[in-house]
């Protein structure tokens, strides 16, 4: 396990630049975002949570695949290729680390791979940053709610936190392990500091945020039971604008569409996020659509979190991080809802 | 290089583009930076034209009309001329000069105006320079994250 | 003189009961409970016993007019309106996509409401800055009188008296951090449009990503749309995850729109919108 204080964070940021591209939270109009560092001075770990969340690290919401030109042949498109140097991602909070992972199963656990996805997701060391367990978390998290500790390790290959001055680092990941022994801005950790650690991680799991705990298979069972009852979803619908603020800013929300730009000749095709809230989300190139009302799609997003996903995968497909309920310009609570439910 | 601006024109085809055809076949000289293209009238112009137009590199959008009261469906131009008002209002708001959008009523039988108009703002525009900032130069790349 | 929230609660809870067991509206658009007090939701109470939820405090700066389109046409409506909201109304009215005849206005006066994200007060910065409802059926309240009355357009001076580089920087700069989640057309009232241009593929208005170009097709052309009809409610700006000022643009063009033609958004329902009107004595002036 190795330390550093905090004011000297700077040198380790220069030093993971020298190995290669670092993108940490940095300080914005609208609040923290992952960006690529180009200064080690930006680095800042004063940050709650970010904005938009760091699934854009693997999963940006433009990626190019194909360029072409109309006037040539289409032999001479050029497949888009990624060159990536290794790239830190540091300060991701523990539930959009557990993000990565579920997301790791629909771009690459089901058989057919991603190759951006995975190019990417190889070159990335996730850096983990625990949350501070002497704060009240932000009103609107419920991550503890999902079973995520507030310094839970899980899906980061480092994990750090801070006590007092000093932020601690520990390996938690092979990976992790190799480049953290080949930083020399980082000093050992004393076994005060070990246990330090060790007692902060379980202390973590105690650690609450609204909602009680309830079992991913009676929540799946419930909204399955639940999903022809119009009046139900119609109420709860009845706020939602139907935008995509919240699967913009959610890590785990991964709807994508296919589309060509193009500047005279020259084209390109890419991929861009897409939202199950949009209206011609579900257009059909027939003129059909299957859901072209506000509740069909509400409950759509929220039976493919907390039913679909659950039952295809045996996991929920949300981490609790708050960021749809603190963004939603209607004040719409994704968990309420899935309460709610149960209630119902 | 002296710089030579590209202007689009868009003209009703019941007063401007015949006024064009006009100036044409009494052989008016005007500058060549006009590209013209025929709409029924101006109020089929919508204001995305004018914006999609300096996006793909004009340096300056021209728009002819029949004059108010003329229009050959009465009072297409009366909305368009409040229409454009406001797409000029917008485009200065943006930053854009306002002296490169500009709406003229020429009527079919006003080829010398039409030359007038032609040659005016083309010098017009010449002197603003290059449109730069709606100008997509390329294919944008994704940021990188 | 403050406004009392409660007050407003218990009459807007006491005339939704009577309209509802009366019969005489089938929904009430209204405020409800949220997650916690300072985020309120937007509510629709079908019942007389929904009324029991129903809220209103500084945070319910919601503009319930947009939720207006949603109900089949001539379904009876009863609608808590602010100032802007009931402006909001009037111009849905003009555009005939409600009638008059078929809405109940709950009018509530009042100012000091706060966004719930910033905590900031919203007043006429970004707002149209109004303290009583245009149009009501039934006043929540009393009249807002005595409070300093401030031009909506106060804020813009900085922003004209800028140079033109500045000014296309600063929009330049604030456009590109849009990142398309349209959260804004949604949250206006006057977005009722289905498709919205910027989804059409035949003929393809603007980029779909995220990327300057697109961005700035998609902004001007929306602030055109809603030339001579955006309300001022500044719920765009309050919805975008951004933080972009929206109602910036919106203010000016409302602005310009007042001065060449003579009309504010949302004043009377007598008034036709100003982009589809015209008067044979406008001038080319305003061309200039
Ligand atoms: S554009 Fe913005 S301020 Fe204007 S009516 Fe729509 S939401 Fe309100
Ligand atoms: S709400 Fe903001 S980020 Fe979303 S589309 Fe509108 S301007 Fe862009
Ligand atoms: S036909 Fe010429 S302007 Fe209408």
């Amino acid at each position: 396990m190795k330390k550093t204080s905090i004011n000297k964070i700077s040198d380790l940021a220069a030093e993971l630049l020298g190995k290669g591209t670092l993108v940490a939270p940095v300080k914005e109009d609208a609040g923290f975002n992952f960006r690529e560092i180009s200064n080690a001075g930006q680095v800042d770990l004063n940050f709650y949570n970010t904005l938009m969340s760091p699934k854009s690290a693997f999963f940006p919401q433009t990626e190019d695949f194909v360029r072409y030109d109309k006037n040539k042949s289409v032999l001479d498109a050029q497949c888009v290729d990624l060159n990536l140097k290794p790239v830190f991602l540091f300060g991701v909070r523990p539930c959009d680390a557990k993000s990565f992972q579920i997301m790791d199963i629909h771009f690459s656990g089901t058989g057919v791979v991603d190759p951006y996805w995975k190019k990417r997701r190889e070159a990335t060391t996730v850096f983990g940053y625990a949350f501070d367990i002497n704060t009240p978390a932000d009103g609107a998290d419920f991550y503890s709610t999902l079973n995520i500790g507030a310094a839970d390790p899980e899906g980061s290959d480092v994990f750090m936190m801070k006590r007092g001055d000093e932020l601690l680092l520990k390996a938690v990941t092979p990976k992790g392990e190799t480049l953290l022994a080949s930083l020399t801005s980082l000093a050992d950790a004393s076994a005060d500091e070990q246990k330090y650690f060790d007692d902060t991680v379980a202390a973590g799991r105690d650690f609450k945020t609204r909602f009680t705990c309830v079992d991913d298979k009676v929540i799946a069972k419930k909204l399955e039971d639940l999903f022809h009852k119009t009046e139900f979803w119609e109420k709860i619908s009845d706020a939602c604008l139907s935008c995509g603020a919240c699967t913009f800013v959610c890590p785990t929300c991964y709807c994508f569409d296919i589309c060509d730009e193009t500047l005279f000749s020259k084209g390109v095709r890419r991929r861009v996020w897409d939202a199950c809230m949009f209206t011609d989300f579900t257009l059909e190139a027939s003129g059909h659509n299957p859901r072209t009302k506000v509740y069909q799609r509400l409950r759509q997003k929220i039976c493919h979190k907390y039913s679909f996903h659950v039952r295809k995968y045996g996991v929920i497909s949300c981490v609790g991080c708050g960021r749809c309920t603190r963004n939603c310009p209607v004040n719409i609570d994704i968990f309420s809802i899935v309460d709610e439910a149960l209630k119902a | 290089m002296d710089f030579e601006p590209k202007i689009l024109g868009i003209a009703c085809n019941w007063c401007t583009y015949t006024g064009a055809d006009l100036a044409g076949t009494t052989r008016l000289q005007y500058p060549q930076n006009l590209r013209v293209v025929r709409v029924m009238c101006s109020s089929r112009i919508n204001p995305s034209f004018i914006f999609r137009a300096f996006q793909l590199g004009a340096d300056g959008v021209l728009v002819g009309g029949c004059h108010p009261g003329d229009c050959h469906y009465n009072t297409g131009n009366l909305y368009a001329r409040r229409r454009l008002a406001v797409t000029r209002k917008i485009l200065e708001f943006a930053g854009i000069e306002p002296g490169r959008f500009r709406v003229e009523w020429i009527s079919a039988s006003e080829g010398n105006k039409f030359a007038e108009v032609v040659t005016e703002f083309t010098e017009q525009v010449r002197n603003l320079g290059p449109q730069t900032k709606f100008k997509i130069e390329q294919l944008p790349t994704p940021e990188k994250i | 003189m403050s406004i009392n929230f409660k007050q407003i609660e218990e009459k807007l809870k006491s005339e939704a009961t009577k309209l509802l067991e009366e019969g005489k509206v089938g929904v009430v658009l209204a405020y409800g409970k949220g997650y916690d007090e300072n985020h309120p939701l937007p509510f629709v109470a079908r019942k007389a016993s929904d009324v029991e939820n129903i809220v209103f405090n500084e945070y319910c700066t919601a503009n319930m007019a947009r939720y207006i389109v949603r109900y089949p046409r001539g379904t009876k409506i009863a609608i808590a309106v602010k100032a802007a909201d009931s402006r909001a109304v009037i111009q849905l009215i003009q555009e005939d996509k409600v009638k008059r005849e078929d809405l109940v206005i709950l009018g509530i006066p009042a100012y000091g409401m706060k966004n719930a994200k910033t905590g900031e007060v919203v007043d006429s910065k970004t707002t149209c800055g109004m303290y009583n409802p245009v149009i009501y059926d039934t006043l929540l309240g009393e009249e807002v009188h005595g409070q300093s009355v401030v031009s909506p357009y106060d804020v813009l001076a900085e922003y004209e008296a800028m140079d033109k580089e500045a000014r296309w920087a600063f929009w330049k700069k604030e456009l590109d951090k849009c990142i398309r989640c349209y959260a804004c057309r949604k949250a206006c009232p006057m977005c009722y449009c289905d498709p919205c241009f910027i989804d059409q593929n035949k003929p393809k208005w603007g980029e779909k990503s995220p990327e300057s170009h697109g961005n700035l097709m998609y902004h001007l052309t929306r602030f055109h749309h809603l030339a001579g009809r955006c309300i001022d409610c500044g719920e765009c700006s309050r919805a975008c995850p951004v933080d972009i000022p929206l109602y910036l643009f919106h203010k000016k063009v409302a602005k310009d729109c007042e001065e060449m033609f003579g009309q504010a958004a949302g004043m009377s329902i007598e008034d036709k919108p100003a982009l589809v009107n015209f008067r044979v004595e406008d001038s080319d002036k305003i061309l200039e």
